[in-house]
């Protein structure tokens, strides 16, 4: 009842909240950090039947044998590599904070495929070294990271980070040290053209999201949706801006867009509004915790029609998180465990030997990731970071447990899509 | 407008756990003019252990709440004695009490084997002990003074980012989550088209009875009228014999049991559990005193359900994004208007 320090105590209230919320520095609140990264993910296995034609810059030219991991079907003849010593990898995965759902899985497959490799003798007598670092899944922590890696580790190429918004933030460091950064799971927009350095691996949410659009509008065969996309992430926003374009193409009506923030736990007064309108399915981009959330509270609301996502729902964690209210959820992916790609089967087989657990998406590009830059490295018969580059840059019709991998003059991926749906916990095709 | 019956029901439940975090603050604002920054982080303890008593003992839903309160209870005990206390009266106790705490946190987040840990959080444990006895049973402070206002308030800034930081060291920085089938999720429909889930009607339910049973403590017992005396004026329940210490410790336990509750409710409710969790709540709880009242623990329940409304109103017919900016800005009109709050008594002046 002391009113005289009542201003002193709104001032450090509006500090505190100024700190804490935010991406403070002790708090990563569960950052949407899959966002772009995760996306893209190769998708499309060979036998996905409607998936649309692989990037027409597929040129037959075969640019180098495709990364002779075992995974791979091992058909590349071993160029003479006269490498030796010991190859510098960095990796920047988000192991903590909202995004560590992703993450850890990143960090088991290119650890698996690194493994892989120094052990079959790809690189002639060269090893690759992987140092992997956390970003704990905000920018604040990607940003010394990728400072880390490409400065005092003077790594030549460093996958990831898993967030768009991170990658957004750090690539650009690397860049400007004219170091190669890998996007495996980057789905944004405004990845590649950040620098020529700078690869992608993971299908952006402008090549998955029409596919899911249309697949899905033809199943379903639904013309008024309501949207709800988180508004403070770059991936989330990247997805609602395609799902709302391929949305207008396809003629559906958007009945009301609802936006939410990562880190929220109560989303039902949007849901309300959403419920009120009707819609005939809920289109949802957000990324995993924040997705399981609206999922069961949709539920619990009683909204009942179909949830439709982008790459945020790849993880099988999904199901985990949201429980009975993730069935029957629909997204579409950039690969399918059940996939007929070259070396899909050894690879899964692989990783579940090896962590008793099926690898995901992200891990599927990850892997990926890694063994294309272990051809790139073949194919340039050196170890700096411009030759590892423009041998990236000339790979083309690549087998990876991603399909037929290409990339594009802007150095992004180019495979088919699939379009998945959970089922008793588990992701199926969706048919 | 045709959602409003549904949007108030929503508002309704999240206020009562709303009122349920501030009445902690509120009665150790009340008592002891302590803005306690570091409640949140109290609740967030609280839901943790609740988590850690339904996964890992394995206990049922009904039997996790009273440690989880307990728990926090004595998490608060704790941040007085080593946060608060030694700003007003120093003592040998309060060192020993001290050392012991940076002894059981280095057994606690230290890169040993487990054994050596567990040791040297045992060994920081029972030093800590004997620190809370020596500090209890102390006869004359080794210093003591009038504390001067903001300081244990920004004592309780350095608490909550310590309590925070071991949380993420203990837990981990990611988002934990109770087992999916815990509760039934089956919702409840509600005339006005308004559904219900049950662990929503569940913590409307023990929100309430608890704030009603806190009334019936704070003004029917004993020790809850020994809490008003040092409200009204701490010398004079110090001269009319009240054990100042004691019930400056049973307010903490009460504050932290009313916030641990509340966390493991809402943190069951939303399902989402953090050891950030606690900052979002924190600033809507430092609303709902500042515009209830500061003291006033019905003020406190009144603001709280008004704030609640807001946070989903706001959402419901503006922008996700404007929800803290209207929240904020009811606490600007209240220090406008009426900067008692609502049911603030004013500035009494005392002879």
């Amino acid at each position: 009842m002391n009113i005289r320090f009542l201003g002193p105590i709104i001032a450090l209230t509006f500090v505190v909240a100024a700190c804490s919320p935010s991406s403070g520095p002790a708090a990563p609140t569960a950052t949407s950090v899959p966002a772009t990264a995760a996306k893209p993910a190769a998708t499309a296995p060979a036998a996905a039947p409607a998936a649309p034609a692989a990037s027409p810059a597929a040129s037959p030219a075969a640019p180098a044998p495709p990364a002779a991991s075992p995974a791979v079907a091992g058909s590349a003849a071993k160029p003479s590599a006269n490498l030796t010593g010991e190859i510098p990898l960095g990796a920047i995965w988000s192991l903590t904070g909202g995004a560590a759902v992703y993450g850890a899985v990143q960090k088991n497959a290119t650890e698996m495929a690194v493994d892989e490799i120094n052990k079959s003798g790809t690189l002639g007598a060269a090893k690759i070294k992987l140092i992997t670092e956390d970003d704990r899944s905000v920018k604040e922590g990607a940003i010394p990271a990728m400072e880390k890696l490409t400065g005092q580790d003077k790594v030549v190429v460093v996958l990831g980070p898993t967030l768009s918004n991170s990658a957004k933030a750090a690539d650009p460091v690397a860049q400007d040290r004219k170091v190669v950064v890998v996007a495996v799971s980057n789905t944004a927009d405004g990845i590649v053209e950040m620098g020529d350095y700078v690869f992608r691996v993971s299908l952006p949410e402008s090549a998955v999201v029409p596919n899911t659009v249309s697949v899905t509008k033809n199943k379903i065969g639904y013309t008024k949706v309501a949207v709800m996309y988180g508004d403070d992430d770059a991936f989330t926003k990247a997805g609602y801006d395609v799902f709302k374009s391929s949305l207008e193409k396809n003629s559906v009506q958007i009945l009301t867009t609802e936006t939410f923030k990562k880190g929220d736990t109560d989303f039902s007064a949007q849901l309300t509004k959403i419920k009120a309108q009707g819609p005939q399915a809920l289109i949802v981009s957000a990324l995993a915790e924040e997705a399981a959330g609206i999922m069961v509270q949709a539920r619990q609301l009683g909204i009942t029609v179909p949830i439709i996502g982008g790459n945020g729902f790849n993880s099988p964690q999904l199901a985990k998180l949201a429980g009975p209210a993730a069935e029957g959820a629909i997204s579409g992916a950039a690969w399918f465990i059940s996939a007929d790609a070259p070396g899909n089967a050894a690879f899964v087989k692989a990783y579940r030997e090896r962590y008793n657990s099926d690898p995901d998406q992200f891990a599927a590009q990850a892997y990926a990731g890694t063994n294309l830059i272990v051809t790139a490295i073949r194919n340039a018969g050196a170890t700096d970071s411009k030759s590892i580059r423009d041998a990236l840059a000339k790979l083309k019709d690549q087998d990876t447990v991603l399909g037929k991998f290409s990339f594009s003059d802007q150095r992004d991926a180019i495979h088919t899509p699939v379009v998945q749906v959970v089922k008793n916990g588990k992701f199926e095709l969706y048919k | 407008m045709e959602q409003l019956p549904q949007q108030l029901m929503n508002g309704i439940w999240q206020g009562a756990a709303l009122a349920l975090f501030a009445m902690g603050y509120t009665l150790v604002f009340g008592s002891l003019d302590i803005v306690n920054l570091a409640h949140g982080a109290t609740y967030m303890w609280g839901a943790f252990i609740g988590f850690v008593a339904v996964t890992r003992l394995g206990l049922p839903l009904w039997v996790a709440i009273p440690p989880a309160m307990l728990g926090a209870g004595v998490i608060a005990i704790l941040l007085d004695r080593l946060a608060f206390k030694p700003l007003r009266s120093l003592t040998v106790g309060g060192l020993v009490l001290w050392g012991g705490f940076l002894v059981f946190l280095l057994g606690v987040v230290g890169h040993w084997d487990n054994t050596i840990k567990t040791g040297i959080a045992v060994v920081g444990a029972l030093v800590m002990a004997l620190g809370l006895l020596l500090d209890y049973r102390a006869a004359s402070p080794l210093r003591q003074r009038a504390v001067p206002p903001l300081a244990p308030m920004i004592a309780s800034i350095g608490a909550s980012i310590v309590m925070i930081s071991v949380a993420q060291g203990v837990f981990g920085a990611q988002v934990s989550r109770f087992p999916p089938r815990l509760f039934p999720t089956a919702p409840f429909s509600l005339p006005g088209d308004t559904v219900i889930a049950p662990i929503q009607v569940l913590v409307l339910a023990l929100s309430l009875l608890l704030i009603v049973a806190l009334r019936q403590l704070i003004t029917k017992s004993r020790a809850g009228r020994a809490i008003r005396a040092i409200a009204w004026s701490e010398r004079t329940a110090r001269l009319l014999g009240i054990n100042v210490d004691l019930v400056i410790a049973q307010t903490f336990l009460l504050a932290g049991a009313l916030a641990g509750a509340a966390g493991v409710l809402l943190g069951l409710a939303f399902n989402r559990l953090e050891p950030v969790m606690g900052n979002e709540v924190e600033l809507a709880g430092l609303t709902v005193i500042i515009v209830g009242g500061m003291g006033s623990i019905g003020g406190a329940a009144l603001a709280a359900f008004l704030v609640g409304m807001i946070r989903v109103l706001s959402v419901a017919y503006f922008d996700s994004s404007f929800r803290d900016a209207f929240v904020f800005g009811l606490l600007i009109l209240m220090l406008l208007a009426r900067p008692s709050g609502l049911l603030g008594r004013g500035r009494v002046v005392r002879a």
